[in-house]
């Protein structure tokens, strides 16, 4: 019990609270009822015993760790350490953890650097100081106790506009957004796939569209068709249903992440800090704040392990290389992006040599062409080297013209793809080629059906044709399409024709074939011949070598069925 | 110039006389009086002007509530900051209340941020009752925005203010003064 003062103080600050003296919960205000504490309340031996603490940095440490792994757990409850970081940052503003040299690193921040927010000083066209590093970080609040939602540290802001990116940060997060990205996801995302897989699956798919070019253009398949389809439809089947498996399972654990983050924001006051003095007008900085507000959601998860690639990955983007990003544009609750002065903030992000990654709305100055324009008449910096020791040779700066990359959204979800990374043209290019390899199979499922289970054999059936120029040949079958009828004989000329469905005074599913005698008759007997039945085999367009024969019939037969 | 051979006494008599000859006449009663007076008796008609101007700021919530939550939001105290070049119109939200043996303890936040921030304000307190007296107590800027008073609160005064909550309407304005003290 070190630091059983600090129990006191807490102890007096939530009584207060309770009692109706103190306005705000006693974790959001800490800063300002510490100061009332320890001007007013705080006892002698208290008072020696802080200073004690004080006194050397060993002892300011052990506050600090004490703190983060006993007061924070017990008193809110969390194992979240931005709450400690919070509570620290508070304190560095009040006597006596203003002049504790401990906290120094708690004074500049909270040390969750996020995407910087591009805001124009008024009458500026673009300075380096325009892009602002922004952090935001989620604090748990107490079962009962509310407060407002979204509190802005450094500058002010209308309330209505950063409820509007708190709104669409949870769209994102567990509403109509999460979906939006997911299908941009499944549409053009990367996938966690080792690289041997992503060949393997690369080369299953490029399988498919093989055997599919070879079904339609090769040589006749001959009897190797049945396997041929066979492969094709395993394969197919294995890719998709591999492919299925892993977006579904990856969209799962994403929405049920999501979702558990959204309970969270919904559940947090967001703390945005922005150092920099200024009321905002205009709400071009709604994008930045709701990218922050999710990071900071995703962040605040602590004591469950994480399972969602998607949201691992785009957090881990946003600690590592989130600095190097810049956002602009106006966002509505539904985190549809809207378009803003442009042209100013690309200046200002051209010359702050930490920004590599700008995000905008969708809208003409975002273009290539006009990026291009606007990086080609930006005159990089020239800095003055002079040679620390005169007769030191003097260095020669190559350097070449940093590149700023621009990606312009409609939706707030494009912006969650750029950040984590996911945009791949391969995994684009594979979903084109899946994609078709898909429809065209889909076309051709009936046609792979009758290959591989072809329909029972049909029934000759009435009518036949009452005229003597005909012959009619009615199957009893559901499937006319995947028979032919065929005529030998010796008397009329051989004929090949489809089953269709003939309408008319004897509708039935028939062949009709028109009889012609033959030039060179090998017999005078106009009944000879002999009607065939034979599966067609077909593959969309193209027609393969006629398959099995599955009925013979005598001409004689098939010309009088019905009429004795 | 000043004599260098004379003797430290008459130095010093000679000092003396000078500063009795710089020194501006002693103040009269009747000025020290004035002094005490709080300076709304002494300005009466600038005072009755920031009244006035005071008594017509509106900062009455309307409450079109989109969150569910309701949290405690605090009542808006109608505030005029007077400064040398500009009055401005503002809102103090009481954000810590204490009334203990007739001193009271206030923290508030003002609305409208200052710039440059003012390390200190007299906060005047106006009642909205005309039947009743202004007083007057000094803050010092804590936080951001932030301000902390403690001062003596007038016999009968304190009575009413001690049965009052931070998040209640409490029935007065105020009339802050940036960089002066009491009295």
């Amino acid at each position: 019990m070190t630091f059983v003062w600090f129990w006191t103080f807490w102890h007096w600050s939530r009584e207060s609270f309770r009692a109706g003296r103190l306005l705000r919960v006693p974790l959001l205000g800490i800063a300002g009822h510490w100061d009332e504490w320890f001007r007013h309340e705080v006892s002698e031996d208290d008072r020696h015993a802080i200073e004690e603490a004080g006194r050397t940095e060993r002892g300011q440490r052990e506050f600090i760790l004490w703190l983060r792994h006993h007061w924070a757990p017990e008193a809110c409850g969390s194992h979240n350490r931005w709450v400690t970081r919070f509570v620290l940052r508070q304190l560095t503003q009040v006597p006596p953890f203003n002049d504790w040299s401990a906290l120094a690193a708690y004074r500049t921040g909270y040390g969750a650097p996020g995407v910087r927010a591009i805001v124009l000083a008024e009458d500026s066209s673009g300075e380096p100081g325009d892009v602002r590093p922004m952090e935001a970080v989620a604090l748990p609040l107490e079962a009962g106790v509310a407060a407002p939602a979204v509190v802005p540290e450094g500058f002010q802001a209308s309330e209505a506009e950063l409820n509007t990116a708190r709104r669409a940060a949870m769209s994102l997060l567990g509403g109509r957004g999460l979906f939006v990205f997911l299908a941009l996801w499944v549409a053009e995302g990367r996938r966690p796939y080792a690289r041997w897989v992503h060949f393997a699956l690369s080369a299953g798919w490029l399988g498919v569209i093989g055997l599919i070019s070879f079904l339609l253009l090769g040589p006749e398949p001959g009897e190797s068709l049945l396997p041929l389809s066979v492969a094709l439809l395993i394969l197919w089947g294995a890719l998709l249903a591999t492919s299925m498996a892993v977006i579904s399972t990856h969209c799962f654990r994403a929405w049920r992440e999501g979702r558990l983050a959204r309970a969270r924001l919904e559940k947090s006051q967001v703390r945005l800090s922005m150092n920099i003095g200024l009321m905002l007008k205009g709400g071009s900085a709604g994008l930045a704040f709701c990218l922050n507000m999710i990071a900071a959601a995703c962040r605040a998860q602590v004591g469950v392990p994480r399972r969602s690639w998607l949201w691992l990955r785009f957090d881990h983007a946003l600690r590592t290389t989130g600095a190097s990003w810049a956002a602009t544009g106006v966002i509505t609750a539904d985190a549809r992006v809207q378009s803003v002065v442009l042209e100013p903030k690309l200046r200002a992000c051209f010359e702050e040599a930490r920004i590599e990654h700008v995000i905008t709305p969708r809208q003409r100055e975002a273009g290539r062409r006009f990026v291009e324009r606007l990086s080609r008449s930006h005159a990089p910096l020239r800095r003055e080297y002079a040679p620390l020791v005169p007769s030191a040779p003097r260095l020669g700066f190559a350097a070449e013209r940093r590149r700023l990359k621009c990606h312009a959204i409609s939706h707030a979800a494009q912006s969650l793809l750029a950040i984590g990374g996911f945009k791949s043209r391969w995994q684009m290019a594979l979903n084109a080629l899946a994609g078709v390899a898909s429809l065209v199979l889909l076309l051709a499922l009936p046609d792979l059906r009758s290959i591989l289970l072809p329909p029972p054999a049909p029934d000759l059936v009435a009518p036949s044709s009452s005229s003597p120029y005909y012959l009619w040949v009615s199957l009893d079958t559901l499937f006319p399409e995947r028979f032919l009828v065929v005529l030998e004989s010796g008397f009329w000329a051989n004929r090949r024709a489809e089953v269709t469905r003939q309408e008319g005074a004897n509708p039935s599913l028939r062949a009709e074939i028109r009889l012609h005698r033959l030039v060179r008759q090998t017999t005078s007997d106009e009944e000879d011949g002999t009607v065939w039945i034979e599966r067609r085999r077909r593959f969309l367009t193209r027609e393969f070598a006629p398959g099995e024969r599955v009925g013979r019939y005598s001409f004689s037969h098939v010309s009088r069925l019905g009429q004795e | 110039m000043m004599p260098t051979d004379a003797r430290i006494q008459e130095l010093l008599h000679w000092r003396l006389r000078q500063a009795e000859a710089e020194a501006p006449l002693a103040p009269s009663a009747a000025h020290l009086l004035a002094l005490a007076r709080p300076w709304w008796e002494a300005l009466p008609e600038r005072f009755q002007a920031l009244v006035d101007r005071l008594r017509q700021i509106q900062v009455a919530y309307a409450h079109a509530q989109a969150d569910p939550r309701d949290f405690r939001a605090g009542h808006p105290v109608p505030a005029l900051i007077v400064r040398a070049e500009e009055e401005l119109e503002s809102a103090a939200r009481l954000l810590y209340l204490e009334v203990r043996n007739g001193r009271l303890r206030l923290r508030f936040q003002l609305d409208a941020a200052l710039e440059p921030a003012a390390q200190a304000l007299d906060v005047t307190f106006i009642p909205e009752s005309p039947m009743e007296a202004p007083f007057s107590a000094h803050a010092v800027l804590s936080l951001d925005q932030e301000y902390h008073l403690e001062g003596e609160l007038p016999e009968g005064v304190a009575r009413r203010w001690e049965g009052w909550k931070v998040d209640q309407r409490i029935p007065y304005r105020m009339i802050l003064r940036p960089g002066e003290s009491v009295g």
